[in-house]
């Protein structure tokens, strides 16, 4: 595999293709990645986005794209997918568009979505090894209806649908692991406030044929309760707590791209988060606090 | 009939005033319809609320065409046209603003003929939307304007409203909204129920005629690039980040990068310029600049005339 151009962030264009003036909320994590990852795959790429807040990019007559975009049910993008898959590649081979002109084809679609209702359609496409991108932007909850809980919810997180006192009693589906048992062609955990790991990783799938997955976590002001000036540092902690870890799957292995040198305590991340201020006041619950920690530890201990 | 429509930004909490108030008309014996306007409901973004209540059955539908009372707990909302403060507003109507201008100020520069008058003492005006407990005491106003709800029932309103926010945050509200309420005994009954119009007395809509189109015509699809430039949502901006050229180190452009919104572009020599046309102010550059050299003023003291960015 030939040498990553993206040394460091001098090598990340600044002149965006995802235009401004859309109605995702200010400081939006998940759109941050969106911008960043489209930069890299370049104008000649087709969104195809499921309902949730990634659905306000594109109101009629308004759309931020400099290409194409399509809207699916929340349980149907990876289908959609398929079926510009094969028209792109029906025009191809009847010579009516030239290979320079073919598009990339994006999935982008949220948790709920993606840990949930798409989880079929996103099997069988990799089963079919259907040559597109996956993007799965995790705000771990129902964001555009108002942050219900969803299967990517983290333990004890507050949503509308776990208001009590205890948060969210589940647990965070291991998305990844479901999706690589598939042995995709590539697969990958990325974060919008690490854009070289996740410009690396695009750059790299891009080289390859067949199902490119990624989830990207995406700290989310709004249902998490936080300021949406914090966007970037939240999404830091995730990774320097280790809560979030950066991996890649490829050729049957998955490799840690940037494992915390020294993990810091998760307490740092959950604590700048109103959905988990539960944990904090009236006052601490150690047990949670602990649970929460150690669940981390043992993914960490198991991983190196 | 009442109608009342509340103004404000997405986190102010317009919607949460509209159903203390509508709370409060119903355990008053009222019908009562309240909602807030579906959209773009995000943070920063202008938004609206609205009541109706009435004695008899309501049924009217739909946003509220002629409001007796309009509440506006930001006032940079009425300089712009976009949120619609004054929509549909008559002589009769009577706006009521969280402003530190004098009410005389916005009656000349709106040119309204209605009342004007201004929420008393809302805490020292910092940003309004800092102000936590904005969307309470607009609705203990709106309250206390109609004089057909008591302190009681306000205050019963606010507890079943906001009791699921635990009961440090009830009092608080509970506190702020109280006050205001006894501050404003002398408007108790200022806003008197209008009728409800006939048929006949509403405006004819704006028809437009459409002509029966081929799928391909009719089908929502955008023909263009990037056309989400024409929507200026700078006007979501609380607070402006501000460059200052003089610290900034031209670094790889970690704010460009970092913006969600793709509001900073990178000129020719290296300076990041940013588009006060879209920045929705999450002041995350701010944050991140390694340098410290973005700095945030309030959005409040500008006018959006001004948004031309920063030629360097
Ligand atoms: C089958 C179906 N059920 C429910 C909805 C309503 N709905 C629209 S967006 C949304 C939330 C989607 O959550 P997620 O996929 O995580 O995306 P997010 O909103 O968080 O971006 C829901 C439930 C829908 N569009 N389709
Ligand atoms: S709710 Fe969260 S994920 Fe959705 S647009 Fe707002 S910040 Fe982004
Ligand atoms: S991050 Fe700060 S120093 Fe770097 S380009 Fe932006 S404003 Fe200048
Ligand atoms: S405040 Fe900064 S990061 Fe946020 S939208 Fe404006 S320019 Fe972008
Ligand atoms: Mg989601």
């Amino acid at each position: 595999m030939k040498e990553t151009t993206f040394k460091s962030l001098k090598n990340l264009s600044t002149d965006h293709l995802l235009a401004s003036g859309t109605a995702i909320c200010a400081g939006c994590g998940g759109l941050e990645a969106v911008k960043i990852m489209y930069d890299i795959l370049g104008k000649n790429t087709v969104f195809v986005n499921s309902a949730g807040c990634m659905t306000l990019l594109s109101v009629y007559p308004f759309t931020p794209f400099q290409g194409s975009w399509l809207y699916t049910a929340m349980a149907c993008a990876p289908a959609g997918a398929q079926g510009i898959r094969d028209a792109l590649d029906v025009l191809l081979n009847k010579g009516r568009i030239q290979p320079e002109e073919d598009l990339k084809v994006v999935v982008l679609s949220g948790d709920g979505s993606s840990y949930g209702m798409a989880l079929s359609a996103t099997s069988a496409a990799m089963d079919r090894n259907l040559d597109f991108f996956y993007l799965c932007y995790d705000n771990e909850g129902y964001g555009n209806t108002g942050h219900q809980s969803s299967p990517a919810t983290p333990h004890a997180a507050r949503t509308a649908t776990n208001s009590g006192p205890f948060g969210y009693p589940g647990y965070k589906k291991d998305l990844f692991a479901i999706w690589t048992a598939h042995k995709p062609a590539y697969a990958a955990t990325i974060i919008g406030s690490e854009p070289l790991d996740l410009a690396r990783k695009v750059e790299k799938a891009m080289s390859l044929k067949g199902p490119k997955m990624f989830i990207a976590l995406a700290p989310c002001p709004t249902g998490w309760h936080f300021d949406p000036r914090e966007t970037v540092e939240i999404g830091k902690l995730a990774v320097k707590t280790g809560i979030w870890p950066l991996k890649e799957y490829l050729d049957g292995k998955v490799i840690h791209t940037k494992p915390p040198r020294r993990r810091i305590p998760v307490e740092e991340y959950l604590k700048k988060q109103g959905r988990f201020a539960h944990l904090f006041s009236p006052q601490r619950d150690t047990k949670q606090l602990e649970e929460i920690q150690a669940r981390i530890d043992e993914y960490w201990a198991e991983a190196i | 009939m009442y109608r009342i429509r509340f103004h404000g930004r997405g986190g102010q909490g317009m919607k949460t005033a509209s159903r203390i108030l509508g709370t409060a008309f119903f355990l008053e014996g009222f019908e009562v319809q309240d909602a807030q306007r579906y959209g773009a409901e995000r943070r920063g973004a202008p938004i609206f609320a609205y009541v109706r209540a009435s004695r008899e059955p309501i049924k009217e539908r739909g946003i509220i065409q002629r409001p007796d009372l309009v509440i506006v707990a930001d006032d940079t909302l009425l300089l712009i046209d976009a949120p619609g403060v004054l929509k549909g507003m008559t002589p009769q109507s009577v706006l009521l603003l969280n402003s530190e201008e004098e009410p005389k100020m916005w009656k000349d520069r709106l040119n309204f003929s209605g009342a004007v008058f201004a929420l008393p003492d809302v805490q020292d005006l910092k940003e309004p939307t800092e102000q936590l407990h904005i969307g309470t005491v607009c609705a203990a106003a709106g309250a206390r304007f109609v004089g057909v709800i008591s302190q009681k029932t306000l205050k019963q309103a606010i507890q079943d409203e906001l009791d699921i926010l635990g009961n440090q945050i009830v009092e608080e509200n509970l506190e702020q909204a109280l006050r205001v309420y006894d501050l404003m005994e002398a408007y108790a009954g200022k806003i008197k129920p209008s009728s409800e119009p006939a048929v006949a007395d509403y405006p004819d809509p704006a028809w437009i005629e459409m002509p029966y189109e081929d799928a391909r015509i009719s089908a929502p699809a955008i023909h263009a690039a990037a056309t989400s430039l024409k929507n200026p949502t700078g006007l979501w901006r609380t607070l402006r980040p501000v460059i200052d050229y003089d610290r900034c180190h031209r670094c790889s452009s970690i704010c460009s990068t970092f913006c969600p919104e793709n509001a900073i572009s990178v000129n020719e020599n290296g300076y990041p310029q940013i588009d006060y046309q879209h920045c929705k102010g999450c002041l995350l550059c701010m944050e991140q600049c390694p340098h410290h050299a973005i700095e945030s003023s309030l959005e409040h003291t500008k006018t959006l005339e001004s948004d031309k960015g920063d030629e360097i």
